[in-house]
């Protein structure tokens, strides 16, 4: 019986026993303009990554400064792991809107919320694979990783746009710090709060006569509300303030601890990232093995060669004669698309003085061809921006040494800018394309 | 029309916009396959967040609230250092099983995380420890200053 007034009244109850100082609109802009700005951060940095990788025709990308990328990556990942507090204290500052009462009052409501619904698990779930991808936690998917953090991506910020656009007149009221608290630090309400009492007279209580406290849930309310949050301005201030500063721990540790695999700054603090500076062969962190992408017999083969066409126009160069070529270095990072990133010295050919041997034109975009191919970067493209840039490699060595199998012995590419997925390894032919 | 309901105009139409581009774009990569499987992680991201875990918060703040005896802050201290623990050790979790498991290569997760998720949280108890400390000190000495200035008075 009655039904729908016992649901409107258990909404109340958990509306009221969930009231904290920290729950407010002013909280939920303020966090709500951090959370939005390192979302635009990966989001700006992730279609940087994505276009990097697969550029529309008429892109072209920078190629200095040569730590370009290994700044926007590291961005968008350590902004990424920023998100997980911030969140959290989003959806804590606003969770009372969950029990809303009527649960839906129009369709632009059923809208409003449904649309709300995909913003939140659409985040939860964007940061939570991004997460698990930078140390390849694949098991977990049942989807593709790139298609759908891609998709999701559009999906987060679609709905962020919405979401800002339905609630702008309480950003717009509580923007301000002083058009939010008053002199005392009391928040300014604009509507009289139906949730501040517990004891209210409901519809519930009209048909039957039954009290709030009655029942069993009624009494668990009651004991809830008989030591409630603080209510006084300065134990709410105070409350408040506890709460920012413990969001601001939270993610300030988890910068500092996880940075390190991407910012130099933050190595000696590197406690919890997937990657460390200094570990793997020769030093450097490896994404794949040469044994995952099955060419060792391949790249340790004595009859290896490179070749470099255009068109018809075609010379193979075996390792002995790559070497006896002139030989140039250059310091660049490795950045992976996952965040790590770190320094190395390479030595090897410039690409572009290869292309030449075969009279390729300037402004060409050339193929780049791996002995993988089991991978989806068996073959990549680089654009002419980064042919035609001096510190773009055929990398021979490594930090003064031959290049170890996993880092793509015989040859490998390096270029200035550019991710880690797209320098290389293994090389087995450049190709002028078209 | 107002400034702000000219915004809302654009802003409702920039993210239809976007959740337009999301969706073509899964219907043209996404295997249909694989949507099952991805709207199952959307709706359990919802049940772990909303269902469990902001339910276990609601719990442990209404319990936190009953210390009425312990000093507000005291209670906002221990309250924040276990909520700084719970989110690094949800995200460092997953870590550590992936290394139980085994990774790819050795260069892939390198660190002992325990251990370091040990001293992490060591450091974060003794921080806290070392916050009440100093505040029950300061408002002791503020406590004997305002008792000794009435007594002169």
């Amino acid at each position: 019986m009655y039904l729908k007034w016992r649901v409107q009244r258990i909404l109340h109850q958990f509306r009221h026993a969930l009231a904290t100082p920290s729950r407010n609109p002013r909280m939920a802009v303020v966090l709500g303009r951090l959370l939005a700005i390192a979302f635009l951060l990966c989001f700006g940095t992730g279609l940087y990554s994505h276009f990097l990788q697969d550029p529309l025709p008429w892109m072209t990308f920078l190629t200095r400064p040569s730590w370009l990328y290994q700044v926007t990556q590291g961005i968008h990942i350590t902004s990424g792991i920023a998100c997980f507090p911030l969140i959290f204290a989003k959806l804590y500052s606003v969770f009372p809107e969950l029990f809303q009462t009527p649960p839906v009052r129009s369709f632009p409501h059923l809208l409003e919320r449904a649309s709300i619904a995909l913003f939140v698990a659409a985040s939860l779930v964007q940061i939570t694979i991004g997460l698990l991808n930078t140390y390849q936690f694949y098991s977990l998917f049942p989807f593709s990783f790139r298609h759908t953090h891609f998709v999701l991506s559009f999906v987060v910020i679609g709905s962020l746009a919405i979401h800002i656009g339905v609630k702008l007149p309480i950003i717009a009221r509580y923007w301000r710090k002083r058009d939010a608290y008053d002199e005392a630090g009391v928040l300014v309400v604009h509507e009289q709060d139906p949730d501040a009492e517990f004891e209210q007279y409901d519809e519930l209580r009209r048909l039957t006569g039954k009290r709030q406290s009655a029942g069993v849930t009624g009494r668990i309310f009651e004991w809830i509300d008989r030591a409630p949050a603080p209510r006084a301005p300065q134990p709410v201030a105070t409350s408040r303030r506890g709460f920012l500063v413990t969001i601001a721990a939270a993610a300030a540790a988890l910068v500092v601890f996880t940075a390190g695999q991407s910012f130099r700054l933050f190595d000696a603090t590197n406690l919890f990232a997937p990657r460390k500076n200094g570990t793997g062969p020769q030093s450097l962190p490896v994404n794949r093995t040469a044994k995952a992408a099955d060419v060792i017999d391949a790249a340790m083969s004595p009859n290896w060669t490179l070749t470099v066409s255009n068109g018809d126009t075609s010379r193979s160069f075996s390792y002995a004669q790559l070497a006896a070529m002139p030989q140039y270095e250059a310091v660049l990072p490795i950045a992976c698309v996952e965040g790590w990133s770190q320094y190395a010295l390479w030595r090897g050919l410039r690409v572009k003085e290869l292309m030449a041997m075969v009279d390729a034109p300037a402004g060409a975009d050339i193929r780049v061809r791996s002995l993988q191919t089991n991978s989806m970067y068996g073959v990549t493209t680089m654009g002419p921006e980064f042919v035609a840039d001096d510190l773009t490699l055929v990398a021979l060595q490594l930090n003064g040494e031959v290049l170890d199998i996993d880092h793509g012995y015989p040859a490998r590419i390096i270029a200035p800018a550019r991710p880690g997925v797209l320098q290389t390894k293994w090389l087995s032919a450049l190709e002028v394309i078209g | 029309m107002t400034a702000i309901q000219r915004w809302r105009i654009a802003l409702v139409l920039l993210g239809l916009v976007l959740l337009s581009i999301g969706g073509i774009t899964l219907l043209d990569q996404v295997p249909p396959a694989r949507y099952p499987g991805i709207a199952l992680w959307l709706l359990g991201a919802l049940i772990l967040h909303d269902g469990i875990g902001a339910m276990a918060v609601f719990g442990v703040s209404v319990l936190a609230r009953r210390a009425q005896r312990i000093p507000l802050p005291v209670v906002l201290i221990v309250q924040g250092a276990a909520a700084i623990v719970v989110i690094v050790v949800v995200l460092v979790l997953p870590e550590i099983v992936k290394r139980a498991i085994g990774t790819a290569n050795p260069s892939i997760l390198p660190l002992d995380y325990i251990v370091n998720l040990a001293l992490f949280c060591a450091g974060v108890v003794t921080a806290a420890g070392v916050a009440i400390v100093a505040y029950l000190l300061v408002t002791r000495r503020s406590a004997r200053v305002r008792q000794t200035g009435s007594a002169v008075r």
